[in-house]
């Protein structure tokens, strides 16, 4: 179990994304001279375009090392010029550094489920930065983006970690970044009020799921969640609490019942960009996590979702918060007035559908699940990002600050339009086929009633979906004025947008890489 | 010598700080009483993990590693926490978690 050179380029995203959050931090310190706002405005375009930069430069690594580039060839052609040669040649060296193994004995796996993730987390921060370059100009941008990247780098190394001292540890740099940018307007009571809520409660959850992770630790005598797994075989009612606390733990973090209370006050307070990141991808990091340690390390405690077939395992007890998350999310929805604090709910209700398709690993659960994660980020970064956008202009975030937005900017509300719709699962938006696969996910592992609830809750949430809709086209409009877009802002919102409706009419465009992603998973 | 003390009773002293540590997080009004009912949780973590590690697998340095690393992100948590404390204080002039309640509904 040492270290070799040839982990480095497996490590290689994380390890950029490193180097590069410290750099934007130094940089900014060495300008700190300029003061007043007019440097203050330049000094965060400056680190924006910075982290932008380093941000696409890591992705476009990332993409090749996860094999996503299928026109390479295996072998530099010999008959082609020097360039292209060269160019060929560099990526194929590219891709080789992302091969699939594992670092450091079990503790950070590379396979393709960690291409898939990363993948995700980056895109999901460069759509951030995007939309937050012309969002509210903070004191130090410098710290501002260092904290996202490093948060980025604590979700990559959640998603791809195989022993539970390196989850701990993920969990922690994911969450500390994100408390200090949840909070990060002192200024603003409800900014604060959003970071010691979600710090508050972040702790606590991390001190339970740690309290789990020690007994599986001493039960078993391994944190590497294979040999956990393996020492499991002899069984222990200790073990049961173990993974009662994880499972209770982690879902804190992904904000499930009866788990739920912290997320509508954080996404509420926190700034709109920074909910869009909370909501998306640290959500996904935790569902990935937990995929990872319950599929692998506790599998021989999987049960059953069949629950007429009698209770037991991990499956029963997240049928059961899927049933009351999704029954919560969606009724909490109904009489709220602030448009942030719906979607909290909406992304509630959506984190109940999710576990949908955790119900059992399978060749059908996981792509299920993996799918509407991806779908899910894209759609909610959209939606909390077209809401900061209103906020900078109108000053508020209620429903009702959405009053006419069909004719102060028809492109805005298209955009929004398409969000909103494919959160409530309409065809033939990406959200609908999200919601079809996971059901039938659901509906193989057995659990009838649930996808009966989830079909009846999935009708209920149409109703607030479309007060949103109702809001901007039907109430009669305060202003004439037209609402100006930022650059950036349009540029993200139009991408997330398109990647919505296209993954939705084409969904085979990546259902071949998850269902590969699954098969890996299966096998481990 | 190792067995003076059985490990189910460190165990059990284990599970009873972290019941009080819950119990003072979840009752605590005081934002720095709830985080010092946290880090009592995380203690009684510390307690687990080395008592496993001396009892079970003395020769493993897993048990050890995992409490060094706990202590050392449990205290950059409280960093952060105790910040975000002052932060509430100087827009507030209070710390009383009741009190902090503009987000509702």
């Amino acid at each position: 179990m040492t270290f070799e050179l040839a982990d480095v380029p497996r490590l290689m995203p994380e390890i950029l994304l490193t180097l590069w959050g410290s750099t934007i931090l130094l940089l900014d310190v060495f300008t700190r001279w300029r003061s007043g706002p007019e440097g203050l405005r330049e000094r965060s375009y400056e680190a924006a375009t910075m982290a932008l930069m380093g941000l696409a430069v890591i992705f476009a690594l990332v993409f090749i090392q996860g094999g996503y580039l299928i026109n390479l060839p295996e072998r530099v052609p010999e008959d082609a010029n020097p360039l292209t040669r060269a160019v060929i040649g560099a990526l194929i060296n590219l891709r080789a550094g992302g091969a699939e193994g594992t670092v450091l004995g079990n503790a950070f796996i590379v396979d393709p489920l960690t291409h898939l993730a990363r993948l995700t987390f980056i895109g999901a921060a460069i759509i951030t930065v995007m939309l937050t370059i012309n969002y509210r100009p903070s004191r130090s941008p410098g710290e501002f983006y260092s904290l996202l990247l490093f948060s980025t780098v604590g979700m990559s190394f959640m998603a791809a970690s195989g022993d539970l001292i390196l989850i701990y540890l993920a969990i922690e740099l994911t969450s500390i970044p994100l408390y200090i940018l949840s909070g990060y307007f002192i200024n603003d009571r409800r900014s604060t009020e959003a970071g010691m809520k979600y710090f508050l409660f972040g702790a606590l959850s991390s001190a339970i799921l740690l309290y789990g992770m020690s007994l599986a630790f001493g039960m078993t005598g391994s944190t590497s969640l294979d040999d956990i797994a393996a020492g499991m075989r002899q069984g222990s009612p200790l073990l049961i609490i173990a993974m009662i606390f994880v499972i209770a733990g982690m879902g804190y973090k992904v904000a499930v019942f009866p788990f739920h209370a912290w997320a509508p006050d954080v996404y509420q307070g926190a700034p709109t960009t920074i909910t869009a990141f909370i909501s998306t991808a640290s959500k996904m990091a935790g569902f990935l996590v937990l995929l990872r340690v319950l599929s692998t390390g506790f599998a021989p405690l999987a049960g059953t979702a069949r629950l007429a077939a009698g209770f037991g395992g991990w499956a029963s007890i997240l049928a059961i918060i899927a049933f009351f998350t999704i029954i919560f999310g969606n009724l909490g929805a109904l009489p709220q007035t602030n448009a942030k604090r719906l979607l909290a709910y909406s992304s509630i209700a959506h984190a109940g559908f999710l576990l949908l398709g955790m119900l059992g690993v399978s060749t059908l659960s996981t792509p299920a699940m993996l799918y509407y994660l991806v779908v899910y980020t894209l759609t909610n970064l959209g939606a909390f990002g077209a809401l900061a956008i209103i906020a900078a202009h109108v000053g508020g975030d209620e429903i009702s600050d959405l009053n006419g937005l069909g004719w102060r900017s028809p492109l805005l509300a298209m955009l929004m339009t398409v969000m909103v719709l494919s959160l409530a699962g309409v065809p033939p938006l990406s959200g609908f086929f999200a919601k079809f696969y996971i059901f039938m996910a659901a509906w193989e592992q057995g659990a009838y009633w649930l996808v009966v609830a989830g079909v009846l809750m999935t009708i209920v949430s149409l109703y607030y979906y479309l007060r949103l809709l109702k809001a901007m086209y039907i109430e009669p409009r305060p202003t004439e004025t037209s609402l100006e877009i930022p650059r950036w802002s349009k540029l993200a919102l139009s991408v997330s947008t398109l990647l919505v409706v296209v993954l939705g009419i084409y969904p085979s465009l990546i259902l071949g890489v998850l269902e590969n992603v699954a098969t890996r998973i299966a096998a481990r | 010598m190792v067995n003076a003390v059985p490990l189910s009773w460190v165990l059990i002293v284990a599970a009873g700080l972290f019941s009080i540590g819950l119990f003072g997080a979840l009752s605590r009004r005081n934002t720095v009483g709830i985080l010092m009912g946290v880090e009592l949780m995380l203690n009684a973590v510390n307690i687990n993990l080395l008592a496993f590690w001396r009892y079970l697998q003395p020769a493993d340095a897993t048990g050890l590693v995992f409490a060094l690393i706990v202590i050392t992100v449990a205290a950059a948590e409280a960093a952060v926490g105790l910040a975000m404390v002052i932060a509430i204080y100087r827009t507030r002039l209070t710390i009383n978690a009741d009190e902090v309640d503009t987000l509702k509904g």
